[in-house]
């Protein structure tokens, strides 16, 4: 019954390049997964160009981790705190509680799970209690009218 | 005399049920060890006052028997009692089954059960835990290997070496289980040189009442009677365990009273702890000691299969009492941070703890005893596991300690 | 203003550009930047310190780390402490994020104890927390090196390699740890916990960090007493290195020798 092999081992073949052209995402083409849409953030700069954020953040991050837990080294280039303070939304003051902030929308996306939020905050310090945006680079216009917009936001009575 | 060992086949439910019962239990705990790891601890009776509940008492009481299991096997290849040979493999089979069970609970009962990896890759050698890590897996390679020896017929001539090596690392892993709690200075039941040795003995009382167990049911059930002789000499040496096992017990109760630091511990758990006194003198002493003794010494029930079973039974109804009280019964006991001093606080400190196992923690726990049940049922259904013959073992070649 | 083609995140947007193509120098930005910092402190941030503007002077610089010839250590003096104060234990809560009227299976880092001496009747009150031993047996049994000693004696657990075993509450002499039963939300940002890992007294490292007290002590001081002194107990110049030079001071359970950075007097 080789025949029958065969014709079954090219069904195979044919399913599954079926399916990768359809995870293909082409422009013009439909997919079936949208793509994320993500949040801007609010500071002037990241510490990296973005993909090399992308690809690497979770290097940067576990290597810094180590850094300032077991050496006690505060105010690295990644910190995990002062990410949050840019990348918080301006709506949830959050980075993983609606489907777009930022975080969380990428990470649903390729369905890797954020183990970092099992302990992290997902939302900056209130201010007043923590005045990291001082720590972070940034130029002096970026930091002033960062910190006038939060004002304005808490001011006006806004969810 | 020529071992014929067989897969264990016949027609009749009784398997079947057996295993689909196993299945069902395993089940239950798989899930309920998905719904601690999804809800958090909270869902158990543990709190910050007893932090080690029911799931560590199945589990260390599983790795316990799991190393005395293999005792069988080690002691006709380490020590020549070639009578035992036919039941061997057998015997490593269940070391095997019952060190993946008691494995399963542990690891299932971690509050971060995903971290497995990191804790397979990050170890910190000061702790007797890290190196059980090693010693647990290593040993059902190591088992598995020694089975190997013995099934294939090319390899018999290393079963020497791989028996004496398994059994090395048997006295490494059951000394590493109880120096879990000898190493503790913190806690007053504990912190003792003792207690390595002590599960040592244990573990060779709970074993072996398993590997009876296992066998009688699989006598009673395929129907091929054990030869009276062996059951005989199985049943004096669970016996000359069990004894062993008291005697360990005693000498470490009769030290503490010896102590005055240690009479309020003592006091807790021999007068009025409670549940632990009466798991420790009902269940540890009388149904785990003095029970089986007489069941399995007197003239009038030693020869017969239906209480060697019992006896057996009663066994580990003992060794889970035993372990209550040990892991449980001293997180209980209140930490002597001010000796002379009555105290108190928002913590639970002075007062003796509460704790009731919750559904998902007895789950949990008999679940990893259905694992044990199912890997056995699978493995002797479709491996060669089983002597055809059950009333004719080798005899021994000086004829002193003869099988007939 | 006109959208930024090499905008950092792609999105082509303006909306994260603050900055305009010909932005000054570094040199005036960051003398523009301290300016701007301390007016911003001044106008909208009560609670900033001095010393957080000193640091933020070098924004992006790390600090060097933990100083292994620091040794931190508190001095409780429990001849202030009242039965009915726990000013150090809600001044923790507040701190740390923890539950306030925490049940048997809430996180306690401080818990206030009353003692009554059984054959004299003399009663104290303490506060304890973990000791922060030099020897400490929880970071012996701790299977993943997770829980560690830093290097200038603070006793941490690290909750990126805690598997949750609980040994450490096992062996801990003091019952110091706690466990985490429940999932969390509403984190402090400086204080990470989560549900599954262990978890203890930091000594407020957080705020050690920044050149500040434990929020123990600070509360303690808000509340009067003044009874908890922190400080390196290396450093013999230090309020505390003096204190237990001159005054009768002992560690609890001395007698096994784990040599704890926390010290009491008056028991």
């Amino acid at each position: 019954m080789e025949w029958a092999r065969l014709l079954g081992l090219g069904a195979l073949c044919l399913l599954l390049l079926g399916g990768t052209v359809n995870a293909n995402e082409q422009p013009g083409k439909s997919s079936r997964v949208p793509k994320p849409v993500i949040e801007s953030a609010r500071g002037a700069q990241c510490v990296e160009p973005a993909d090399a954020m992308r690809r690497n953040h979770m290097e940067y991050l576990k290597h810094q981790r180590d850094d300032t837990l077991r050496g006690g080294i505060r105010g690295a280039k990644y910190s995990l705190k002062a990410c949050i303070e840019c990348h918080a939304s301006q709506t949830t003051q959050s980075v993983t509680a609606a489907p777009t902030n930022f975080c969380i929308s990428c990470h649903s996306f390729t369905a890797v799970k954020v183990d970092c939020f099992e302990c992290h905050a997902t939302q900056p310090a209130k201010s007043g209690a923590a005045f990291l945006p001082l720590q972070h680079p940034g130029g002096a216009h970026a930091v002033l009218s960062r910190q006038l917009r939060q004002f304005k936001v808490q001011g006006s009575d806004k969810p | 005399m020529k071992i014929d060992l067989r897969q264990l086949k016949g027609s009749g439910p009784a398997y079947y049920l057996l295993l689909a019962g196993l299945l069902l239990v395993t089940g239950m705990g798989l899930g309920a060890a998905w719904h601690m790891e999804h809800s958090g601890h909270i869902v158990t009776g543990m709190d910050n006052q007893i932090v080690w509940g029911l799931p560590h008492v199945f589990a260390v009481f599983l790795v316990v028997a799991a190393s005395g299991a293999l005792n069988i096997a080690s002691m006709s290849s380490v020590f020549g009692k070639t009578a035992f040979k036919p039941l061997a493999p057998l015997s490593g089979l269940l070391a095997i089954a019952l060190l993946i069970g008691g494995l399963v609970v542990l690891m299932l009962d971690l509050g971060r059960a995903d971290r497995l990896i990191v804790a397979m890759t990050h170890y910190n050698f000061k702790s007797i835990f890290a190196w059980n890590v090693i010693l647990y897996s290593g040993f059902v390679g190591l088992v598995l290997a020694y089975l190997w020896t013995m099934m294939e017929r090319r390899m018999n001539v290393y079963s020497g070496y791989a028996g004496l090596a398994a059994f090395i690392w048997r006295l490494l892993l059951t000394t590493g289980t109880g120096s879990i709690f000898g190493f503790l200075i913190g806690r007053q039941a504990f912190g003792s040189a003792l207690l390595g040795p002590m599960f040592i003995v244990f573990s060779l009382s709970y074993g072996l009442a398993v590997f009876l167990l296992v066998l009688l049911a699989i006598s009673l059930g395929s129907a091929r009677p054990l030869e009276p002789g062996m059951q005989a000499r199985l049943s004096r040496l669970l016996a000359i365990f069990v004894a062993a096992s008291a005697y360990f017990v005693l000498i470490y109760h009769l030290t503490n009273l010896y102590f005055a630091k240690q009479h309020g511990l003592e006091r807790f758990i021999l007068l009025d702890g409670g549940i632990y006194t009466y798991l420790f003198w009902l269940g540890q002493i009388v149904l785990g000691g003095l029970l089986p003794l007489l069941l399995l010494l007197h003239p009038r029930t030693r020869g017969h299969s239906s209480m060697v079973l019992l006896a057996s039974v009663l066994v580990i109804v003992g060794g889970l009492a035993q372990m209550y009280v040990t892991i449980i019964g001293s997180q209980a006991f209140p930490l002597d941070i001010f000796p002379g001093y009555s105290i108190s606080s928002s913590f639970g400190d002075g007062v003796v703890a509460a704790y009731t196992a919750k559904l998902p923690e007895w789950l949990l726990g008999l679940g990893g005893c259905g694992l044990v049940g199912v890997i056995v049922l699978l493995a002797i259904r479709n491996l060669a596991f089983v002597p055809q013959r059950l009333d004719r073992f080798p005899t021994e070649p000086t004829g002193t300690e003869a099988a007939h | 203003m006109k959208p930024d083609s090499t905008s950092s995140c792609g999105c082509g947007k303006n909306a994260c550009s603050d900055e305009r193509p010909d932005e000054p120098s570094q040199v005036r930005r960051s003398l523009l930047g301290v300016a701007a910092a301390g007016l911003a402190g001044v106008l909208l941030a009560p609670g900033v310190r001095l010393i957080e503007i000193a640091q933020a002077a070098t924004p992006g610089v790390a600090t060097t780390g933990a100083n292994p010839k620091v040794r931190w250590g508190m001095l409780i003096d429990s001849t202030k402490c009242t039965p009915g104060c726990n000013a150090c234990v809600v001044g923790c809560q507040t701190e740390n994020g923890l539950t306030s009227q925490p049940g048997p299976t809430d996180t306690q880092y401080i818990r206030k104890i009353e003692i009554k001496e059984i054959k004299t009747g003399r009663t104290a009150s303490l506060p304890m927390m973990c000791q922060h031993c030099a020897d400490p047996p929880c970071v012996d049994v701790c299977p993943t090196g997770a829980s560690f000693k830093r290097a200038d004696g603070i006793v941490l657990v690290d909750k990126h390699t805690c598997i949750g075993c609980r040994y450490c509450m096992m062996a801990c002499p003091y019952k110091a740890r706690s466990f985490v039963h429940e999932p969390i939300t509403n984190q402090k940002p400086d204080v990470p916990r989560g549900v599954g890992t262990v978890e203890s007294c930091t000594m407020c490292v957080h705020r050690v960090d920044r050149g500040e007290q434990p929020a123990c002590v600070v509360a303690c001081a808000a509340a009067g007493y003044n009874a908890i002194v922190f400080g390196n107990l290396n450093d013999p110049d230090s309020e505390i290195a003096k204190r237990v030079a001159q005054f009768n001071t002992r560690q609890i359970r001395a007698d096994l020798n784990l040599d704890p950075g926390v010290r009491y007097q008056g028991l």
